[in-house]
């Protein structure tokens, strides 16, 4: 669970880290509506290249970035998946007949079995799994032996390929665009970025310093009440209650031994902090100073004008095409 | 047998590059019966991770440990039931009353025995003896568990892993935040427990006076590595408590004292305060 990345703060120095969080926050902002604007692969090509420039710039490994993308691959897997068998535009790319047959399906179980066995060497997991899917695909074209009780006829056109490449791509950029933006703010300067920038809305009963409040006390407590569970996972694993083994049944009654824990340490922590709080004399709605001031500074004004060109840029793409 | 430390060392992931080694190169062997083993150490010198180790809870980055015939690597193995060694090995953690999630006591003491296939009759019944081990009586067996005072609350979690009957008993810090009437009673129980049963008990403390006067045998951490391994009064004859910064138990503290300042021929090494009191009565006596 530690390769989490998403939404985690790394220290380190670097462009990004001088970058002032209003800026930060407005350029990604920015940045995702002109990735949402592009219309076709050879746009989001150049996007991409930009998004590596970006990484480049700001000095953060892109195996990091790879790295913690990692939670998300399924979802892209099946993004991928659905666009390709689902959409029917364009011209046909090529299409399957995929037999059902008693040989066929048991070969695939066998095929299922060498898969299996072969994760558990524990690495090329995502290589195994093409090969695997690979291996499925051509069990089921070319094995046609014997008496088909089924047969599938699987089409891929030109246009679905295209669309579920785009779109997978497109999420890649937007979760690493999202990632440079946590990876490299404070919570706090991103909570404090966000309120100043929604400063305005005070005229229409938007309160966002209380905004600001809620949400830099729930991030502060991400990793505070995950560490509580790793250890009351680790207290019921100890009176029997293992979270990786057991069948479902007892599953359920071993996440009810999580969880009420984990609320009542909630509900204390939280109490606790209120306390702290008031005796440290905070009193909500109050004006309150700060000991970080934020100041936009040189590279904050080169990079509006970076991002305001992208923005053009893909405005007039858009127009023009 | 019981278990077995062969060059273990664990390692923390960190996000800057290098990762922290929680115990490195530990070397241990602790018996099934009749040991009685007091884990102490600074703050981050490496208790707790040597503690989750004793139960498989954590796997060591390098060596093994054999835990009743198990060896446990780096890796999960298929072989082994994890559970049946935790089964065999009860670990108490640090704030236990956490681990409370039930609606009675009695339910909540019983959750341990059920999951080790134990039916419900019998878990009812060791339910119960665990709650009178514990120094508390069965009217609280129909109690919510979250009433209950801070130390009642530790009782009723330390009975949910004594009612599991474990071979082994390795409990961190079970004293903690606990009155000295309260600390009394645990440390008199557990120590009842260990001549009745002869069971091994390995426990996690910070409070050298207790170490002094009920263990048989102390494990000194520091810096992750295993600094003394011996009996409480070789530890508090040798030089190693100042290395270590460790306090000396008050008995120790208070004689040497006034050994020193009345310059009397007084034994220092006295494990109980009635014990020091006597032997102050027969030096004065006798001067």
């Amino acid at each position: 669970m530690n390769s989490i990345i998403i939404g985690q703060y790394i220290p380190g120095k670097g462009f990004f880290y001088k970058l002032d969080p209003r800026t930060k926050i407005l350029s990604i902002l920015f940045l995702m509506i002109s990735v949402f604007l592009l219309e076709n692969i050879t746009q989001l090509a150049i996007a991409i290249g930009i998004a590596i420039i970006i990484l480049i710039i700001g000095k953060i490994s892109i195996l990091k970035v790879l790295k913690g993308l990692k939670p998300i691959f399924v979802l892209l897997i099946f993004t991928f998946i659905f666009q390709v068998a689902l959409n029917s535009e364009g011209a046909i790319l090529s299409s399957a007949l995929l037999h059902f047959n008693i040989f066929s399906v048991l070969t695939s179980i066998v095929i299922f079995i060498i898969w299996r066995l072969l994760l558990q060497i524990g690495k090329f997991k995502i290589l195994l799994f093409f090969i695997f899917v690979l291996a499925l695909y051509f069990n089921f074209r070319y094995l046609s032996i014997g008496q088909d009780f089924y047969s599938f006829r699987l089409t891929i056109y030109e246009k679905g390929v295209e669309m579920s490449i785009f779109v997978v791509l497109r999420l890649l950029i937007i979760i690493t665009l999202t990632t440079i933006l946590t990876l490299t703010t404070k919570p706090t300067d991103l909570t404090q970025g966000m309120e100043s920038l929604m400063h305005p809305l005070k005229k229409i009963g938007f309160n966002s310093e209380d905004f600001a409040l809620i949400i830099s006390i729930s991030l502060r407590y991400i990793p505070t009440i995950f560490d509580e569970a790793q250890k009351i996972m680790a207290a019921q694993a100890s009176r029997g209650a293992d979270f990786s083994e057991g069948k479902l049944k007892d599953k359920m009654k071993q996440i009810i031994s999580l969880l009420v824990p984990m609320f009542i340490i909630a509900f204390i922590r939280s109490e606790e902090l209120a306390d702290a709080m008031e005796s440290r004399n905070f009193v909500p709605g109050e004006k309150r100073t700060r000991i970080n001031i934020l100041r936009f500074s040189m590279i904050d004004v080169y990079s509006a004008v970076f991002i305001t060109l992208c923005f053009i840029g893909t405005i007039l793409l858009r127009v023009m095409t | 047998m019981g278990i077995r430390f062969k060059n273990v060392t664990h390692e923390y992931p960190s996000y800057s590059k290098k990762t922290y080694k929680a115990i490195q190169g530990i070397n241990l062997n602790i018996g099934t019966d009749d040991e009685y083993i007091a884990l102490i150490g600074h703050t981050g010198s490496g208790k707790s991770t040597l503690a989750k180790h004793m139960n498989a809870l954590i796997f060591p980055t390098l060596g093994e440990v054999e835990i009743f015939g198990n060896n446990i690597k780096s890796k999960r193995d298929k072989n082994i039931n994890y559970n049946n060694i935790r089964k065999r090995v009860g670990l108490v953690f640090q704030f236990p009353e956490y681990q409370l999630f039930e609606e009675t006591v009695e339910k909540d003491i019983m959750f341990g025995p059920m999951n080790f296939k134990k039916s419900e009759e019998e878990a009812k019944k060791l339910a119960l003896e665990a709650i009178h081990l514990v120094g508390l009586d069965e009217t609280y067996l129909k109690r919510n568990p979250f009433n209950l005072s801070g130390g009642e609350k530790k009782r009723v979690s330390i009975a949910g892993i004594l009612a599991i009957d474990p071979e082994i008993l390795v409990l961190d810090e079970p004293t903690s935040g606990l009155d000295p009437e309260g600390k009394q009673t645990l440390m008199d129980l557990f120590s009842d427990i260990h001549k009745k049963t002869g069971k091994s008990i390995i426990i996690i403390t910070h409070d050298m006076d207790l170490v002094y006067r009920y263990f048989k045998r102390v494990v000194v951490m520091k810096d992750g590595r295993i600094s003394f391994d011996g009996t409480p009064d070789e530890l508090f004859k040798s030089d190693i408590i100042e290395e270590n910064h460790l306090d000396l138990p008050n008995t120790i503290k208070v004689l040497s004292y006034i050994k020193d300042k009345f310059n009397l021929d007084i034994n220092i090494y006295q494990k109980i305060a009635e014990e020091a009191v006597q032997e102050i009565n027969r030096v004065m006596e006798y001067e």
